[in-house]
């Protein structure tokens, strides 16, 4: 919350000139929270109210879904395989590489891959998002759908959102398997390790209790990143270098809030071990 | 309008792509969990199961057959263990098998080994119970080696002892070994010993001579040249014998 407290402090700190009014400290913290609360409140009446904007949020998915599937494969792909290469030689001196396949495939799922994929989205769309919604804001657009009847929250928001919270699961479903590659890849560098031994030796210590958790959690992190940076692209009321910072605060934000989501899923998954 | 088609197009091939990655996944972790095949349970009571976990393989012949299902306390000195066993190995496990509990290596997880059972006997049923054998535990093996290292520390005491006591001189082979005197003595002993039967021989030269006993000697000589020439006969003969063979 710290980053939080910080980009408020900052924004407030140079808009004073301009604004005496506006709240610093604690207090801008707490509205933060405050409109964050409201604006997911508003998020989930209406995504379940009608009309649906269908067609704008399967755009929406393409755009965060598909256009990020390179980058998360490359980087699941490169972790896996770094991860394996880091871990062989510890495993080694207890002569215990034979639980490499297991350790790495565990360590990926229940946490490498979710997170890693999650910061990335964090970076690549949130950043995005942020930053089109601010400029939107500032360009009028979003008053000039509000005068029309549009229903710019729906339209831009809702599907916007929705879209983060179903893609970024499915990033990391992708982002598993390209790592699980990646790192049979790389127990193959120093010996040769058959596909079915290595994938034999995963899904014998790989449990249901290490899969849904970490997908569970997936939804959430989703759901942050989409909500964070519409919040604050949606609510940019600072001109053009309003919607820099707004981009900029959507990925801090997001990602801090990844880290605190995962705090709370490994005490929440825990619980049922 | 086109390009928006394939757009959709390309964001149907990404979700289904995860959709099926998602679940070949879930399916060969249930596989192993026996999930998707037909399992029959069997029991079997432990007084400890060592750290038995539900979830850990069950294995018969060195192959995994199934997993441990359940395992609840059921009075202050039993336990018992459901194992869930795949339906196809069932006509190979005998109603006389044995259950016990190892490990995958030193450190690893618990395991249940079943062994066969009498070939030809009737084959094990859904619910069925089977003996357990209680195998020994590193706790066990730590004990009996205690016991073994306690005897040797006895052992080397009472060693160390007998050294101690022969160093000493003291005792028969203390004495033989360590004590000066006595070697001296046992030098001029045998030096006395030497002469004695020197003069013996003398003595019996003489006797040999002695017209008492004269007649008893030459009857001694006599016999012994009868042995030896009934012994040439019988060589003579086995000779023969071979060469008519």
């Amino acid at each position: 919350m710290t980053a939080d407290k910080a980009t408020a402090h900052h924004t407030a700190d140079s808009s004073q000139e301009k604004d005496i009014s506006k709240p610093t400290g604690v207090k801008a913290l707490l509205i933060e929270v405050a409109g964050m609360t409201h604006f997911s409140g508003r998020f989930f009446k209406e995504a379940f109210l009608p009309p649906y904007e269908l067609n704008e949020f399967l755009k929406q998915s393409y755009l965060i879904g598909n256009k990020s599937l390179p980058l998360v494969g490359i980087t699941a792909f490169i972790m896996g395989l770094v991860f394996t290469m880091q871990s062989q030689p510890t495993l080694a001196k207890f002569g215990a590489t034979s639980w490499l396949p297991a350790m790495v495939s565990v360590a990926m799922i229940r946490e490498i891959s979710p997170v890693i994929t999650a910061l990335i989205c964090a970076g690549k769309v949130g950043s995005g998002i942020g930053a089109e919604l601010a400029s939107m804001r500032v360009t009028e657009q979003i008053d000039a759908m509000e005068v029309a009847g549009n229903r710019p929250f729906k339209y831009i928001v809702v599907s916007k959102i929705a879209a983060t919270i179903f893609m970024v699961p499915l990033l990391v479903i992708f982002a598993d398997g390209i790592a699980l590659i990646g790192s049979y890849l790389g127990v193959n560098l120093s010996g040769h390790t058959a596909f079915n031994v290595f994938f034999g030796h995963v899904f014998n210590k790989l449990d249901f209790i290490d899969v849904f958790p970490a997908f569970v959690k997936t939804f959430f992190f989703g759901f942050a990143i989409g909500m964070i940076s519409c919040y604050k692209g949606y609510n940019s009321n600072e001109g053009t270098e309003g919607v820099g910072r707004a981009a900029n605060s959507a990925v801090v934000i997001a990602s801090l809030a990844i880290f605190i989501i995962d705090m709370i899923a490994v005490q929440v998954a825990n619980l049922f071990n | 309008m086109k390009k928006e088609t394939g757009n959709k197009i390309r964001l149907g091939l990404f979700v289904i792509g995860g959709a099926l990655i998602f679940l070949v996944g879930i399916y060969f972790i249930g596989q192993k969990r026996l999930l998707f095949s037909s399992t029959i349970k069997v029991k079997t009571i432990y007084h400890d199961v060592n750290g038995l976990q539900a979830g850990n393989n069950v294995r018969f012949s060195g192959i995994d057959v199934g997993t441990v299902d359940d395992i609840t306390i059921i009075s202050d000195t039993a336990v018992r263990v459901t194992l869930a066993i795949d339906r196809s190995v069932q006509k190979f496990i005998k109603k006389d098998a044995k259950a016990s509990i190892g490990s995958e290596g030193l450190m690893g997880d618990k395991i249940v080994n079943i062994s066969a059972g009498t070939d030809g006997g009737p084959e094990i049923e859904n619910g069925d119970m089977v003996m357990a054998m209680e195998g020994s535990t590193i706790d066990e093996i730590m004990k009996s080696v205690k016991i073994t290292a306690d005897n040797a520390a006895h052992i080397t005491a009472d060693l160390a002892d007998v050294v101690g006591t022969i160093k000493t001189g003291r005792g028969t082979i203390g004495k033989l070994l360590m004590d000066t005197v006595f070697a001296d003595n046992l030098d001029a002993t045998m030096v006395n010993v030497k002469q004695a039967s020197g003069g013996l021989k003398e003595n019996m030269e003489a006797a040999k001579h002695n017209f008492l006993l004269r007649g008893y000697f030459k009857k001694k000589e006599r016999e012994a040249e009868k042995k030896e020439k009934e012994q040439e006969k019988e060589e003579k003969k086995a000779e023969k014998d071979s060469s008519t063979k």
